[in-house]
């Protein structure tokens, strides 16, 4: 670890330079996103990590899951939202030995935001946690830098969005078939793995519905066209 | 958010360059974005002048920062020939620090010196050459060359002569110099074994009293050994000197030039 | 749960306000690599540890040992990946004790990141996690802000950038014993050769089900070349100023004396005879 001198001390030695503090993270400059459809809901994400230019992970894997069918994609600090993860996870878990009954997804939407919230000073994290359930079904909800919570039909994020809002406004539909929502999802993280520098590699989605959790995973050496796993 | 290893050095540069000065009285939160033109490209030169001849001496490896630019980019320059392979030159320059600075440094003195030949009809004397070198540096005392030149030949008895200079000029003539990145690890070896430095004959005297050994002329193989042995040591503990070791040995016959290989780790 | 002193907090800050640098750790700008292969794991490292530009060691141990099954390489700062790992060992062997089970490559990385986590990137250790337990064969790297990534093949330090060009042109699925310590070293060598910050040796560490092999020195393409002068002094060649002599039988008084077997091999200080 370098000890530079950049940046100083102030009187009562609090460190003033912000760059340093966080110099060096591994990032998830990232394109993700998580949309609901007819039967439950997807999420999609590419899967690039990067350290300044360098990309430290080509096949990350930023769909995390929290519970058997409530998951989130993660984009910021690496270190950060996997924290965040793991003890929501482990609350989750907790919640439901508890309670004898799995936990919903605004449940574990919550939990998210408080953390996410309380420690809005420490963290860059921005979330997206979507799930199914057997009460609401498939939902998403979308949590942003300052650790505020969003429940939205469908929800993009990291720093590949900014080149799809126009796409996903033009083509996300209420309500769509299963295939129809995974097109919609790999056609915009196309886009986003296009414009974005900090985004690329290959495109993950993971489907809830009833039946559980799907994986889908999409090559570019296959034009992302054909499905592995 | 700025983001790449602490420990990566390719944006970051290591912890030790030049402009690693601590940002006093800067104000709050303020950063100073300015356009820098110096980078430390490392190496190590190295000179001795002995009784009828001189020997210079400088790691071939050109860096910045954790990176090798090149592993053969000389240091050494002959000055002053009338043709592009230089030989006839009489004098020799050695640059290290900001390479770009040492290239620019080295054709200006090379013209100067052939115009003088010119106009003179013979070749310029070492002691003239160093002091239009020292002239050329000072001149930009303000935006200097980021380079530690040594100047080596022959003088008008036909001994060897050793000059070293500082960035801005100022400039002495040594038996011996070393010079750059791995200066403070060759020159205690060169005060001890060129000048005989901190070495008494045994059982002369007592305390401060003993004799100090008597200082002696040494052979052109003699050096050669220093030199080889001193940028051996110094690419064990220096990570900016290896590749190879480029020799000038300067005599009345002519310059003679010497290639070594050293470590590449 | 050890914790770190501050009390000289105030005084550094007060100096760094006035212009004083920090203090440089030994870092030990480096490359290490990990990469899987059918039947286990191998891990390797070079040995140069630097202060700066200068090489502080030659020949350091990069390999960190956390239990017989699990091996971690380190870089970044020196007493950083070495106080970690031990911190990490030691609460993996408790663990092991008072649950009477081997323990897990996941259980070294969560424990590893949650304390660099804590510490925020302060605590600067990069490390290549390594190991086989009851659940297979594992390979993690772990960043000093807290982050890990599981890969077939991963590089760290300085080096990474060198190291990971052998690894995405040489790799391929399904390596022998053999092939995965070759393509190892071979990153390793990438990084003593193109980065600066690593050089000297390779180390290599094979982790199976059945026993780990460390290799110590496993390659040596930096030998030091001959000495072409003789460097030996005739006695009585340094001053004496002035001469006080403290008998072996005496010391004890003035200091604590351990008696030390004699140095042997490659530790030995060059000297010339």
């Amino acid at each position: 670890m370098e000890f530079g001198n950049s940046g100083f001390l102030n009187e009562d030695g609090i460190h003033l330079d912000m760059d340093r503090l966080k110099k060096g993270e591994v990032n998830l400059g990232t394109s993700i996103m998580a949309v609901t459809f007819k039967d439950g809901v997807i999420l999609g994400a590419d899967s690039r990590t990067t350290t300044g230019a360098y990309i430290a992970n080509r096949v990350t894997d930023k769909l995390t899951q929290v519970h058997d069918t409530i998951w989130c994609c993660r984009s910021g600090s690496a270190a950060d939202t996997q924290a965040v993860a793991d003890i929501v996870k482990y609350q989750l878990e907790l919640f439901h030995m508890m309670n004898g009954k799995p936990p919903t997804t605004q449940t574990a939407a919550a939990i998210f935001q408080e953390i996410c919230y309380a420690n809005k000073d420490m963290l860059s994290a921005g979330l997206i946690i979507a799930g199914w359930d057997e009460r609401h079904g498939g939902q998403v909800y979308s949590i942003p830098l300052g650790g505020s919570l969003h429940k939205q039909p469908y929800a993009i994020g990291g720093s590949g969005s900014t080149y799809i809002y126009g796409y996903c406004d033009a083509n996300w539909r209420e309500g769509m078939e299963e295939e129809d929502a995974v097109n919609f999802v790999k056609g915009a993280l196309r886009e986003a793995i296009k414009w974005d520098g900090s985004s690329g590699g290959v495109i993950r989605m993971v489907v809830l519905t009833a039946k559980g959790a799907d994986r889908h995973l999409y090559l570019p050496d296959t034009d992302y066209k054909v499905r592995h796993a | 958010m700025a983001a790449m290893f602490s420990q990566n050095p390719l944006m970051n540069g290591p912890n030790y360059s030049v402009n690693d000065a601590p940002r006093i009285g800067a104000p709050e939160g303020a950063r100073e974005h300015r356009f820098d033109p110096y980078t430390d490209n490392g190496g190590s030169t190295l000179a001795i002048a002995g009784a009828d001849f001189a020997i210079m001496a400088g790691d071939t490896r050109l860096t910045s920062g954790y990176s090798i630019n090149s592993r053969f980019h000389p240091k050494l320059f002959k000055i002053g020939g009338t043709t592009a392979d230089q030989k006839d030159a009489t004098i020799v320059l050695s640059v290290v620090g900001f390479a770009a600075d040492g290239e620019a440094l080295k054709e200006r003195l090379d013209a100067i010196c052939k115009m003088y030949r010119y106009r003179h009809g013979k070749p310029m004397s070492v002691k003239a050459c160093a002091q239009r070198l020292s002239t050329i540096l000072y001149g930009k005392r303000f935006f200097p060359y980021y380079a530690y030149a040594i100047l080596a030949g022959l003088d008008e008895e036909g001994k060897g002569a050793v000059y070293s200079y500082d960035p801005v000029g100022s400039y002495e003539r040594e038996q011996c110099r070393a010079g750059g990145a791995a200066a403070s690890l060759i020159m205690p070896f060169l005060d001890n074994q060129v000048n005989f430095k901190n070495q008494y004959i045994p059982n002369s005297g007592e305390g401060h009293a003993l004799v100090e050994r008597e200082r002696r002329p040494l052979t052109r193989r003699e050096v050669e050994i220093l030199v080889k042995d001193a940028f051996d040591g110094a690419v064990e503990r220096h990570i900016e000197v290896g590749d190879g070791l480029q020799m000038m040995i300067i005599t009345k016959s002519g310059i003679e030039e010497v290639l070594l290989p050293l470590k590449k780790d | 749960m050890p914790g770190f002193d501050f009390s000289n907090y105030n005084r550094n800050a007060a100096l760094h306000a006035r212009g004083m640098p920090l203090p440089k750790a030994t870092s030990t700008g480096t490359t290490i690599v990990g990469c899987l292969y059918d039947g286990g794991v191998v891990i390797a490292a070079d040995t140069r540890a630097t202060s700066g530009p200068i090489v502080a060691d030659k020949n350091c141990e990069k390999l960190h040992y956390i239990s017989s099954n699990i091996w971690c390489a380190g870089a970044g700062t020196a007493a950083d990946t070495e106080f970690t790992t031990a911190l990490v060992s030691s609460q993996l062997e408790l663990h092991s004790l008072s649950t009477g089970r081997k323990p897990r490559v996941v259980t070294c990385m969560t424990l590893l990141k949650q304390h660099l986590f804590r510490h925020q990137g302060y605590i600067g250790a990069y490390l290549v996690v390594a190991g086989v337990d009851p659940t297979g064969t594992h390979l993690f790297t772990v960043h000093a802000h807290g982050s890990t990534d599981k890969l077939p093949y991963v590089t760290m330090g300085s080096g990474s950038l060198a190291a990971m060009s052998v690894f995405e042109t040489q790799w391929k699925p399904q390596l022998t014993r053999d092939e995965a310590v070759k393509l190892c070293a071979d990153a390793i060598e990438a990084g003593i050769w193109n980065d600066l910050g690593s050089g000297s040796n390779v180390d290599v560490a094979v982790i199976t089900a059945e026993k780990t092999t460390l290799l110590r020195n496993y390659l040596r393409p930096n030998e030091r070349s001959q000495k072409l002068g003789r460097y030996v002094f005739p006695k009585g060649t340094t001053a004496v100023l002035n001469e006080k002599i403290i008998r072996k039988e005496d010391l004890s008084k003035f200091v604590t004396v351990h008696d030390l077997p004699t140095e042997t091999g490659d530790d030995k200080m060059e000297i010339d005879a």
